[in-house]
């Protein structure tokens, strides 16, 4: 855990954090969490004022980045978070302008100091209306979705984000009367043919299988004796079986320490549902750390929404696929750039797995889809 | 019941007539198939090429051809395994009685690799899955391919059949079969198309149960393991696929070309074996069906086994059973 090189970024002020170690991942404890997760966070909070504004973008199911906001009301009824929503909403808008205001160039944060609590707050709502509008995109979202959580390189996460912002807040601050931004000013930060291309389906996340190092010897039968849902067979499997409700996972430890935790439906799903059984394990006595957090395997789905003709695929891109109906119904696309595999499907449901990363689910669908489209079933 | 296949469509425009696609009825060999032929649906040979609506005589003669074929492959594999002192018969008996068919045993080879590739990553995909499968031990990863693997590698002597492996040679066969299927589901509309797709899912290993008592493997002494059961069922529709491919190629020479400089000399290579009466009607260019006839299948059964040629004495050596194995 990098909780030791917290210090440094104190001067990014948000929210009071929780200092209790394992913390919980809510939105608020940002002193432990790393870089992508408080741009999760923040994005998080975007779509909660979106939501708050009542200018609810149109969420079309698949559309993942959803998932940060099911993830906040998780934590909104988790008993252990010391805040309620509305407290929660308050102090992450002003953490969120002051925030803000320290990426801006210097002219904006001058013009902004003029106008102290009402201009911030006006800043917020125009935040918030710009944030939705981009919603309404699902392009651009999902492409700072894609920034915030494919940086590998963590210099200027926010830079990257607040461009966008900035430009938004810039128009706004021109036009404070107007509340129509124009479309110019929102840009999206990848070229939009892409996007175009897959008329806005984004794949959903179904699996992710994640690993975790809790660094200690641990006795099974312990475990297995003291904790809830925990089920241990030594004949059968050498690792204790436990399962949580919330977020609704499986988990498989290991006496050597490391643990396997499966069907979270997101990343920060994922991560937090590991945490849950670390501390179920420390509570018992072990002390469990939380090292090398790693994210295995990835599995989406989509639908295409058109009938494939699969033995025309099977045909041309005969190296990538195997199509053997006799044995399994779907196409299996081996796709060499991503590495992924793609499951293909006459009804045009399509699943990717072997994703280590969500940028490769939607980029690997971003490559088939045109393919599937010329294997459309009239 | 499941009909796809369409390779009697391709095979008419192939040869310049136009089709007209058979109206979906209700088929009368739904009912064979429930009943009398239990495994051995039109669905499948539709699938690998026969008309929509197989004739119900040539479905019971490959019904019985294939029932044959299978049960003398059987005992001689319980034969192979007796040999070695073995209780079960096992893939590696079922991959010894094939190592002298090269491109065949690639493909039962491609085949299990492809099985044990989709179990890994169906795996994957469920969590469940996942779970079974490291409580039922995680020595199942590519299991079928280790098997095939070990086995080719003490048996071989030249090196040859473990050249296999890293073969990446196009099979021309299945090559021939998938440009066959992307013919016909080109003309077809969607509901033809999922009803195609949805006979080709159709296969010998989806009911296991039924398929053993059809090959009678509980009155025999030694009975096949499951992997030699998935081969089983894997050959069983090879020999289909094979039927069909060799009915469609007797089917194409029968009927007489324009120009063919041979065609005074079809009727010397193919023997009626119908009566006068019935030959030009139902071996003759088809009025109302396009499907396969019996007299095809025959002819190709004959052509297949028949001791001509300079090399007929040293291919195919089950001989003995006087049935040459169209799966292997």
């Amino acid at each position: 855990m990098a909780s030791v090189s917290r210090p440094e970024r104190a001067p990014r002020p948000l929210a009071p954090c929780l200092t209790r170690y394992p913390p919980p991942p809510s939105p608020l404890t940002v002193g432990f969490l790393s870089m992508e997760e408080e741009e999760t966070y923040l994005e998080l909070y975007l779509n909660q004022c979106a939501a708050q504004d009542g200018l609810a973008p149109p969420r079309s199911p698949p559309f993942s980045p959803v998932v940060p906001y099911d993830m906040y009301i998780l934590n909104a009824t988790n008993p252990e978070t010391a805040f309620n929503s509305n407290p929660e909403i308050k102090e992450t808008s002003d953490g969120f302008s002051s925030v803000d205001l320290s990426f801006l160039p210097d002219e904006l944060t001058q013009e902004d100091k003029d106008q102290p609590v009402m201009g911030s707050k006006h800043e917020t709502e125009e935040n918030s209306e710009s944030q939705s509008r981009q919603s309404r995109l699902p392009s651009p979202s999902k492409q700072d979705i894609g920034l915030g959580l494919n940086s590998p390189s963590l210099s200027n996460p926010h830079s990257q984000r607040h461009p966008s912002d900035t430009d938004s807040v810039q128009a706004s601050l021109e036009k404070p009367d107007s509340n129509s931004l124009p479309l110019a000013s929102i840009t999206p930060m990848t070229p939009v043919t892409s996007v175009s291309e897959c008329c806005g389906i984004v794949p959903q996340l179904q699996n992710i299988v994640s690993t975790v190092n809790l660094a200690c010897k641990l006795d099974l039968k312990k475990i297995a004796l003291h904790a809830k849902n925990a089920e241990y067979n030594p004949k059968r499997f050498a690792a204790v079986i436990m399962r949580i409700r919330e977020p609704r996972t499986t988990a498989l430890i290991f006496s050597s320490g490391k643990m396997v935790c499966t069907g979270a439906r997101s990343e920060e799903q994922s991560r937090l549902a590991a945490r849950k059984y670390a501390r179920v394990v420390q509570k018992l006595g072990f002390p469990a750390r939380f090292l090398d957090f790693k994210i295995q395997n990835m599995v989406g789905s989509c639908d295409v929404k058109f009938p494939i003709r699969l033995e025309g695929l099977v045909l041309t891109h005969q190296q990538f696929s195997s199509y053997e109906p006799e044995l399994f119904p779907g196409l299996i696309y081996r796709m060499v750039k991503p590495r992924i595999v793609l499951l293909i499907f006459v009804s045009g449901k399509v699943v990717l797995t072997g994703a280590k990363e969500r940028s490769e689910i939607c980029e690997a669908f971003e490559n088939i889809y045109p393919i599937l489209k010329g294997f459309k079933k009239a | 019941m499941v009909v796809f296949g369409t390779t009697f469509f391709n095979f008419d425009s192939f040869i310049g007539k136009t089709d007209s696609i058979e109206v979906i009825g209700k088929s009368v060999f739904s009912y064979y198939y429930h009943n009398i032929l239990p495994l051995l649906n039109d669905s499948d040979r539709y699938s690998l090429g026969d008309a929509r609506r197989p004739l119900h005589e040539t479905a019971v003669l490959v019904e019985d051809v294939v029932h044959t074929q299978l049960i003398n492959l059987l005992q001689q594999a319980a034969e192979v395994s007796q040999l070695r002192g073995a209780r079960v018969i096992t893939p590696e008996d079922l991959l010894f009685l094939m190592r002298k068919d090269k491109k065949k045993l690639r493909r039962l080879l491609k085949y299990m690799f492809i099985r044990d590739y989709k179990s890994k990553i169906v795996k994957g995909i469920d969590e469940d899955d996942l779970l079974e499968d490291k409580l039922s031990g995680s020595n199942n990863v590519n299991k079928r391919q280790k098997i095939a693997h070990d086995f080719l590698n003490s048996i071989d002597q030249t090196g040859e059949l473990l050249a296999m492996f890293e073969d990446d040679e196009i099979d021309e066969v299945k090559q021939e079969r998938m440009e066959r299927a992307e013919r016909q589901t080109r003309s077809m509309d969607s509901a033809q198309y999922a009803e195609f797709c949805e006979s080709r899912q159709l296969s010998f290993s989806k009911k296991a149960s039924k398929f053993r008592d059809w090959l009678d493997c509980s009155s025999m002494e030694i009975k096949p393991n499951v992997v030699a059961m998935e081969i089983l069922a894997y050959l069983a529709y090879e020999t289909v696929a094979q039927l069909v491919d060799l009915a469609l190629l007797v089917r194409q020479d029968m009927v007489t070309k324009a120009g063919d400089p041979f065609s005074h000399a079809i009727s010397a290579t193919f023997i009626q074996y119908h009566n006068s009466a019935e030959s030009t009607a139902a071996c003759g260019v088809e009025a109302h069906s396009n499907a396969i006839q019996p007299c095809h299948i025959r002819e190709a059964i004959r052509r297949y086994s028949h001791k001509i040629g300079p090399l007929s004495p040293f291919t195919n050596a089950y001989r003995r059973n006087g049935m040459a194995f169209l799966a292997c």
